[in-house]
């Protein structure tokens, strides 16, 4: 097990005050403190070679997490265990092995090109210089960014840096990877480019990946599992596609008909209608029963019954169910 | 410990860098060059203002003040070149969240935090110190002896260790205070009582420089070592002072880094 994590919980007491200058007078006297509880009770494992995402909106303490599991917090309760060391220790073997990559930060040298930021990444996780070429030339090549790496970093496109600093956090071959939100700001293109990256890294390296992201894209593409928190508590952990049968309050019913135009909204709530398909939203539970009163009522060419998209159970999951 | 060879390449390997960072900037040279040649111009004229109405100044004569002011002006330019910058980074890194990435490296985070900055062009500073002090020891007349160059080097390391710790000390509030550009104003402020020998100062004043703010071990015995008046118990003292601040200035920093909460999610 590459990644174990029991009880996880951390604090943070920061200062609050009303507004105004009253207020603002009165916090120099008397500063008051509230807890915060960014991870509160997590628990999960993950074995080696496996990729998980961990989901969640704004503050739900991922980032937390992730910078725990790579040394940077001390935890407040609980214990996190990579690579079978605490993390907090940072121990030289466990730093050598791991890394952290953060989609809005940089690590590489502003002014100078990325090739020097390299040498420096060779000498600080002491490699030998025949392997740290031969890997840099693997990664170069995969990012396809040869001549990128010639060039002051100040002159690269946001995608072409990010591409940068992900052959820079990999030259030591990590065996876990902590991506934080990896392809933020990125277009499209550039998105999948990096996605089919860190698969073919983890299939060619048998990497443990945990990847936090708020593109469902990159979830579906990379994650077979993935862990969902909410105000520091963790609400599923499982296969991504066990996601919607424990979440989701409805499924979609497409149906080919002759006549689109007839009564459908006795059924549920049509979504959409398109040329002779037509789509309703129907609760889960009354997706057989529906399913049989439309064949029965009308002459029905074709039906299907679709999970709703990730995107929206994940909505879902953090906002509350949608209607029906 | 460390092996030796470690603590010297990886500095080496940060100088580089950022030679290459400031080498593309030559604009800078020139500017630095301006600005250590006024300053030591205004120095100079102080001097010879002091001089203009006395012989000597608490028992120190005009070229034993001259290498005062050279070490002043060499040590400042040591602390501006490879001290301050590593420190206002941390600062920086601290506010700003950014400190995340130096401490996930497989390496000591406190030699890593004070060697990544390093601002070649303050070497003019230094440069400029050294020459004045060759001017004042010449002007002294007494040859500096073996022993005086050894004690000369050892009071330098040692005053520039101390001036580090001090630092260090300082700039560990940072996981706490967040917002602490103010010292660098500060530093400055008191670092221009250095001029001075601190033995011209009174009572609670000296022991300030001397303890406090070691301006004393960093500028007065340096100087001393050059012009034949080094005590070798003050030495003594110094590298036991330093040792001292090097645990706990480390232990300080340690704790501290325990603080660091990153800026932001």
């Amino acid at each position: 097990m590459d990644i174990r994590v029991a009880g996880l919980r951390k604090t943070f007491r920061v200062p609050e005050r009303e507004a105004g200058l009253r207020a603002a007078l009165r916090s120099l006297a008397h500063r008051s403190y509230r807890e915060v509880h960014a991870v509160d009770g997590v628990s999960f494992d993950i074995p080696t070679g496996e990729v998980v995402g961990f989901l969640g909106p704004n503050g739900a303490g991922k980032t937390t997490t992730l910078k725990i599991l790579s040394g940077l917090l001390h935890v407040s309760g609980g214990e996190a265990t990579v690579l079978g060391r605490i993390p907090a220790r940072r121990e030289r073997e466990l730093l050598s092995r791991i890394t952290l990559l953060m989609g809005n930060r940089n690590q590489l040298q502003w002014d100078i090109p990325a090739l020097d930021s390299y040498e420096m990444n060779r000498a600080i996780y002491r490699l030998d210089p025949a392997t740290f070429r031969s890997t840099r030339d693997e990664l170069v090549e995969l990012l396809d960014i040869g001549d990128l790496v010639r060039k002051p970093v100040r002159n690269l496109s946001l995608g072409e840096r990010m591409k940068a600093e992900i052959v820079g956090s990999l030259l030591h071959r990590p065996q876990v990877l902590f991506l934080d939100e990896p392809t933020i700001g990125l277009d499209v293109t550039m998105q999948k480019r990096l996605r089919s990256f860190v698969a073919e890294y983890n299939r060619r390296y048998g990497a443990t990946v945990l990847l936090t992201s708020h593109y469902m894209a990159d979830v579906i593409a990379l994650c077979r599992r993935v862990i969902v928190i909410h105000h520091g508590q963790i609400l599923f952990d499982g296969a991504l596609s066990a996601l919607s049968d424990t979440f989701a309050a409805y499924k979609t019913i497409t149906v080919t008909v002759a006549d689109p135009l007839a009564r459908f909204d006795v059924y549920g709530e049509v979504t959409a209608v398109d040329g002779s398909r037509v789509s309703i939203r129907v609760g889960k539970q009354d997706v057989s029963r529906v399913a049989a009163d439309v064949l029965r009522d009308h002459p029905v060419t074709d039906l299907t019954i679709e999970e709703p998209p990730v995107e929206d159970v994940i909505d879902q999951v953090f906002t509350g169910p949608v209607t029906a | 410990m460390r092996p030796a060879p470690r603590l010297l390449s990886l500095p080496w390997l940060f100088f580089r860098i950022n030679a290459l960072n400031e080498l593309q900037y030559r604009v800078n040279f020139f500017m630095q060059l301006i600005q250590s040649v006024l300053a030591l111009f205004t120095a100079l004229a102080v001097l010879a203002l002091v001089f203009s109405h006395t012989e000597e100044l608490a028992g120190w004569s005009p070229p034993e003040l001259l290498a005062v002011m050279g070490v002043h002006i060499a040590v400042g330019g040591l602390i501006r070149m490879a001290i301050q910058p590593n420190m206002l980074r941390l600062i920086e890194d601290v506010r700003e969240g950014t400190l995340d990435y130096a401490l996930t490296k497989p390496e000591d985070a406190q030699l890593l935090l004070s060697i990544r900055e390093f601002r070649i062009w303050q070497s003019i500073d230094v440069l400029v110190g050294a020459l004045v002090l060759a001017t004042a020891v010449r002007w002294h007349g007494e040859a500096v002896g073996i022993g005086g160059a050894l004690g000369f080097a050892a009071a330098v390391v040692l005053g520039a260790v101390m001036i580090y710790c001090f630092w260090l000390a300082l700039t560990s509030g940072v996981f706490w205070i967040v917002r602490m550009e103010f010292i660098v104003e500060l530093f400055d402020g008191v670092y221009q009582a250095g001029r001075w020998p601190v033995t011209i100062y009174p009572g609670l004043l000296r022991v300030a420089f001397t303890f406090l703010v070691p301006l004393a071990f960093a500028v007065t015995v340096p100087a001393e070592a050059l012009t034949g008046r080094l005590a070798w118990d003050t030495l003594l003292a110094a590298a036991t002072f330093a040792a001292f601040l090097v645990v706990a200035t480390r232990a300080l920093f340690r704790f501290a880094l325990r603080h660091y909460s990153g800026a932001s999610a």
